[in-house]
């Protein structure tokens, strides 16, 4: 006890304790040119220019100074077992949101402070932050971290565009770059140096849906050992007689994610469309012989079925997905509601099963053992978990096969190409670049270039389709959706590629595989930390602005944020601190901007301003696709 | 797990009364008293999430060399001497003398003392020929390493990207300088372009081919004729040039397929955290990856955020594990333990069973736990730290909604209904004042209301607890249990509704008095006369969240019965 307790003073406050919150902003409007700003102005010898750069994802932040060519850190925003910090929607219940928007405010300023304190060891008053963003990141959350970093004093913080940091640390200010992250890939062309915001394409085929998928395959076709029950067991009793199917409990969080992480990998396509869709009535028709006799109707069904676009397969696979782990319910597609949920449940057994055993006969990929915790203790050590090859090699395919209502990656890219003026679409082709962390899978770049120049090879939906599909009902008129970009084929050329297919053009030899070896899930910290470098990083909100709007921003509006609609959206006169951030979606014309309707109409952004007029015959996306949470609700239904 | 007390801390909501404890935002309020600060200037409990923190010093937890502040940057807040880690098991690495070569007569040649060194691993046997790293002297490892560092692949490359947008922002720079006015300059400055936008922003000017001029007084109008011609505009940046392509870069591509399509043990690629702080394409294997330099890590001194006065300040040296000051929330506020008398008595019974048991029979929990629509009674012991006495009043905050979530099927009055009633004693305690251990006299001073064979305390022996138990009254189970030195326990009952779910928790508000300024040391158990004599009472509040562990509902006991 080296403190001697002295008796509490003063009980001002007892029942109604002043709020730190509102000290803590009145004090920094006292401390404005703060004698700690000043004070620690002298580290500037020390290099206090360098900013921070943190690019704070769903799940894991990368924080560093600029300047340097990899972060200082990496971490689990929240705890490694822990969700995202954020989804891609939000609860409609208000006392839920409210909740939702407390646990991320916590969330965030945890992560911000450990970030300062704990990552850096630096003083959050003597350092600029340079915050990367991606496009779509809805302001509620960057008017939260916005506000934590004020209340910590940092002098300024700029958000950065991701996919634009990205180009920079390739050395490129043009090109198409598509982030493969947690929660969902976003497609964005830049054109010298300004993203086309307008044309932003985006699919929920990401991270968070390949880890659904992933233990959906593992629930059904992964085997478990449990523990043997005594140390003679182990010896004694084979294997085979101890396998079960796996329990979901051994498959946690934490344990898919490493099998996500250490042991999937993304093989290459297979062969053609026409040996694909052979090969899967074949394994259909297997799979009907090994399911048992009660699910004979539903294998018809299946031979039907099959001769559907692989789009409808896939999306059976994730309803059936919803029925074994619950979280998979937020992406069930139309597709699967509509379906009688009573059959879907066997036939999509069906197509799981026909599914593996027509990956099974392609792949090469070793079987691997992992131990696991056991459910409950009941044996000697761990369990093991048995995860097939062919699950390694294939859970990925979720990302290339999209569906009606999800375009998959290589579609998301070629629909952001056709949005955009046909005379950039040369360049942009030959310049994609990849990022983002599910970008680090094996393979997975490699495959993202030939799906491309496979969806531009078959024409869409394949003519099979019409011939004996009397079960389904009438298809669409045969519609080549990417005919116009056909004539682009041999250009096209992915800029990260590690290992790029032989050229067909001189472009796409100039251009494919000549990026610097950065890693894709890097690449936009190391843009970040290019752009502070270079003094560049984006639009400062500096904190004198920011607590001058003290008194005026009010918080509701601010958690109405994504509750507004067009007319607010213009409407809003007073100051509110929100938009004093830079916001692509609402930034003011510059002077001499037709009018307010293309405002309205989103396409704000200064590149976008060149492009708009020029193409009428590019329809002005509805404004709703510039709202995150309102993309989400359009994508569901 | 055990139950637990925990704190509130106002400083995440504007109102003073704590958020239900059922909300798990809720649990980012409550915090164990031991990392609280008290702030004598306000008044008020300060959490670690709303101080605010100045670093005093840095340090090198494994060597505890102080390093200067100058120096931590461009150290990359790692030490800079001898101290790595373990890049499999993030133990710390020793540095040993390599074995030596053995001659042709097996004799070991050579002294042993002498290089080359190695780094060691003693939990995990990783050592750092595995990757071909050896050192010439055992000190200064990291200074060896450091040309490693410097001509890291991805530090060149960053480099040169830097002069490379360097010269391209330069000459766009020239180049708007000399357009002078041109319109977009002046308004691609406002807040809302992004100034990398901005930089590049005479490329808007540029003539994008079949694209219609946004602005045509910035352009002359023969431009449009041959404008894909134009294609070295002071916007086109000249063509980057990597100094190491992705495509001839070692790892990544074709390899890494190949060698996850053949990989024989999980264990062989490394997990995501290993590598995920390289930004350069490098080997996913594990047996690839290198020592870690140990981060440093920081004292810090901590202010209130309110009033800016200093929380806690340790000493500089970072031997040192004393503090300069150190105003913390366990030398204000009682300290409150809760007991639930049954769980802890079956704890002690399993253990007794399990003595000569294995160990693997240790790790099975034991499922005492409290059923649904059964009553428990539980203990708080509080402590006071002030030197003076105090009386408690605790009052519970009324729990309104069911802790679990709302099954369908059950009607939403009942679900509304909570889930357990709390029965705590309301009247004001006495709780004598903190006193070194040999300032009690006796034992009498000490005195129980009850028996002091009551077994109530810590270490009491189980068998004892259950004889009490059984024979006690059932009233006097709520009230003062027990008054020894400066604890008293309070004992409680609670009642779980039939349908209750969750875990038991509930918010407790505490509000003691105490005498401020009172020269005169007060006799310790007099509690009667100090309120009539004290002419200063103050009262200082502040929440707690109770939580006793979850309710097992009941169909879960029938069927383990």
């Amino acid at each position: 006890m080296s403190n001697v307790p002295t008796t509490p003073r003063a009980n001002r406050t007892v029942h109604h304790p002043t709020t730190p919150a509102t000290n803590r902003l009145n004090s920094s409007h006292i401390t404005q040119a703060s004698p700690h700003y000043t004070t620690t102005r002298r580290h500037s010898l020390y290099g206090v220019e360098d900013r921070v750069v943190v690019d704070p994802g769903s799940r894991i932040w990368k924080v560093g100074f600029s300047g340097e060519g990899k972060p200082r850190d990496v971490f689990f925003a929240a705890g490694k077992e822990a969700q995202a910090l954020w989804k891609l929607s939000r609860t409609s219940d208000p006392q839920a949101r409210l909740e939702e928007d407390k646990m991320l405010e916590v969330r965030l300023r945890h992560c911000l402070r450990s970030v300062f304190h704990d990552s850096l060891l630096t003083d959050p008053k003597a350092r600029k932050v340079i915050i990367i963003e991606t496009p779509l990141l809805p302001m509620y959350i960057k008017e939260m971290m916005a506000r934590i970093l004020f209340e910590n004093q940092v002098p300024s913080v700029s958000f950065a565009p991701s996919h634009l940091l990205s180009l920079m640390a390739v050395g490129r200010i043009t090109g198409l770059v598509i982030d493969c992250g947690h929660l969902e890939s976003v497609a964005l062309p830049i054109f010298a140096g300004r993203p086309l915001f307008p044309r932003i394409q985006t699919t929920p085929l990401a991270g968070e849906r390949l880890t659904s998928h992933l233990r959906a395959l593992l629930l059904m076709f992964a085997t478990y050992l449990p523990p043997p029950t005594s140390l003679s067991a182990a010896i004694n009793v084979p294997a085979a007689n101890r396998a079960t199917r796996v329990p979901p409990e051994v498959l946690s969080d934490l344990v898919v994610e490493e099998i996500k992480t250490r042991c999937c990998f993304v093989g290459p396509a297979l062969d053609s469309r026409a040996k694909f869709q052979e090969e899967y009535n074949a394994a259909a028709g297997g799979g009907a012989d090994s399911s048992s006799a009660s699910s004979d109707v539903d294998m018809m069904n299946v031979d039907a079925e099959s001769t559907s676009s692989h789009a409808g397969f896939e999306s059976t696979t994730s309803s059936q997905a919803g029925e074994v782990s619950s979280e998979f319910s937020i992406i069930t597609n139309s597709q699967a509601e509509s379906s009688v949920p009573v059959s879907s449940t066997v036939r999509s057994e069906g197509y799981l099963e026909a599914l593996a055993s027509m990956y099974k006969k392609h792949s090469t990929a070793t079987d691997l053992k992992m131990r696991v915790t056991p459910v409950q203790q009941t044996g000697t050590g761990m369990g093991t978990l048995i995860i097939p090859g062919w699950i390694r090699e294939r859970a990925a395919e979720v990302l290339f096969e999209g569906d009606v209502d999800e375009s998959s990656l290589a579609e998301t890219i070629l629909n952001a190409l056709l949005k955009i003026p046909v005379d950039l679409r040369k360049t942009l082709a030959s310049s994609i670049l990849v990022s983002g962390g599910t970008a680090m899978l094996p393979g997975f770049i490699p495959r993202l270039h030939s799906e491309i120049i496979r969806s531009l090879l078959t024409p869409t939906p394949p003519p099979s389709r019409n011939s004996d599909s009397s079960k389904r009902r009438p298809t669409l008129p045969q519609y080549d959706k990417y005919s116009t970009l056909r004539p682009l084929m041999p250009y096209f050329a992915i800029l990260d590629n590690p290992s790029p297919p032989t050229a067909q053009s001189e472009r796409a030899r100039g251009n494919a595989g000549k990026a610097p070896a950065f890693t894709p899930a890097m690449l936009a910290w190391v843009g970040g930390s290019l752009a502070g470098a270079l003094k560049t990083g984006g639009s400062e909100v500096i904190r004198e602005n920011w607590d001058e709007l003290g008194e005026e921003g009010d918080e509701s509006n601010v958690h109405a944020d994504d509750a507004m609609d067009i007319s607010e959206l213009t409407t809003t006169a007073t100051p509110k601190k929100s938009n004093i951030l830079p916001d692509w979606t609402r930034s003011p014309l510059r002077p001499g901007a037709p009018s307010a309707i293309a405002a309205k109409l989103g396409a704000p952004a200064a590149g976008a301003h060149a492009a708009v007029p020029s193409t009428p015959s590019t329809p002005a996306p509805p404004s709703t696709s510039f709202n995150f949470s309102r993309s989400r609700s359009s994508v569901a239904t | 797990m055990a139950p637990s007390v925990l704190y509130h801390c106002p400083c995440l909501s504007t109102s003073s009364v704590p958020p239900p404890p059922h909300l798990p935002s809720s649990s980012y309020s409550f915090h164990p008293l031991n990392t609280l600060f008290f702030c004598e200037e306000c008044d008020a409990v300060r959490c670690n999430q709303c101080v605010s923190v100045e670093v005093s010093s840095y340090y090198c937890p494994n060597c505890l060399f102080e390093v200067p502040s100058a120096s931590v940057r461009a150290e990359k807040n790692r030490c800079a001497r001898n101290c790595f880690m373990c890049p499999n098991c993030r133990n710390t690495l020793a540095a040993v003398p390599a074995d030596p070569p053995e001659s042709s007569d097996g004799r070991i040649s050579g002294s042993v003392n002498e290089g080359p060194y190695i780094l060691y691993c003693n939990h995990c046997r990783w050592d750092s020929v595995e990757i071909g790293i050896t050192f010439e002297k055992p000190t200064g490892l990291a200074a060896q390493l450091q040309k490693f560092e410097d001509s890291a692949p991805d530090s060149l490359e960053f480099d040169r990207l830097k002069e490379h947008f360097d010269a391209f922002l330069r000459q766009s720079a020239l180049a708007a300088s000399t357009t002078g006015t041109h319109p977009h300059h002046t308004h691609s400055h406002s807040l809302h372009t992004n100034s990398i936008t901005a930089a590049a922003s005479a490329a808007l000017a540029r003539d994008i081919p079949g694209v219609g001029k946004y602005n045509p007084l910035a352009r002359s109008t023969n431009n449009r004729g041959y404008g894909k011609d134009k294609s070295v505009n002071r916007d086109e940046m000249t063509e980057y040039r990597s100094r190491s392509e992705i495509s001839q870069a070692a790892g990544g591509g074709e390899l890494d397929v190949e060698l996850m399509n053949g990989l024989e043990e999980v264990d062989e690629v490394a997990s995501l955290d290993q590598r995920w702080e390289s930004s350069w394409v490098s080997s996913m294997q594990t047996k690839d990856l290198k020592p870690i330099r140990i981060p440093l890590h920081s004292k810090r001194s901590k202010r209130c955020p309110a009033c800016t006065h200093i929380l806690i300040k340790p000493e500089q040296k970072s031997q040192s594990v004393r503090y300069k000051i150190k105003l913390v929330a366990s030398n204000y506020l009682p300290g409150i333990v809760v007991v639930l008398p049954h769980v802890r008595q079956a704890k002690e019974e399993l253990l007794k069973r399990n003595l000569g048991k294995s160990v693997s029979a240790q790790a099975e929990e034991p499922s005492v736990g409290m059923v649904a629509g059964r009553s428990y009674e539980f203990q708080l012991n509080l402590t006071n730290p002030l030197y003076d006495p105090i009386e408690v009043r605790l009052s519970v905050q009324r729990v309104h909604v069911s802790t679990a979530p709302a099954k369908e099927g059950v009607s939403p009055e009942k679900a509304k209904r909570p889930p357990f009633a709390i029965s705590l004693p309301t009247t004001k305690f006495p709780i004598s004042p903190f006193a070194e251990a040999w300032e009690y006299e006796d034992d009498e001073d000490m005195f129980g209301v009850e028996d002091d064979e009551l077994g109530i305390g810590p270490a009491s022996a189980t068998v004892k607890t259950t004889k009490d138990k059984d024979g006690r009254a059932r009233p006097k189970t709520v009230g003062v249990l027990e008054r020894k030195a400066n604890k008293t326990v309070v004992g409680g009952e609670i009642v779980i509704g039939k349908e209750a779910q969750g875990s038991v928790k509930f918010n407790m508000l505490v509000s003691y008095t105490y005498r401020s300024d009172d020269p005169a040391p007060s006799e310790s158990g007099d509690m009667d006369g100090h309120n009539a004599r004290a002419p200063e009472i103050k009262t200082f509040s502040f929440y707690t969240v109770v939580d006793l562990g979850p309710i097992i509902p009941r169909e879960e006991v029938k069927l383990d019965l």
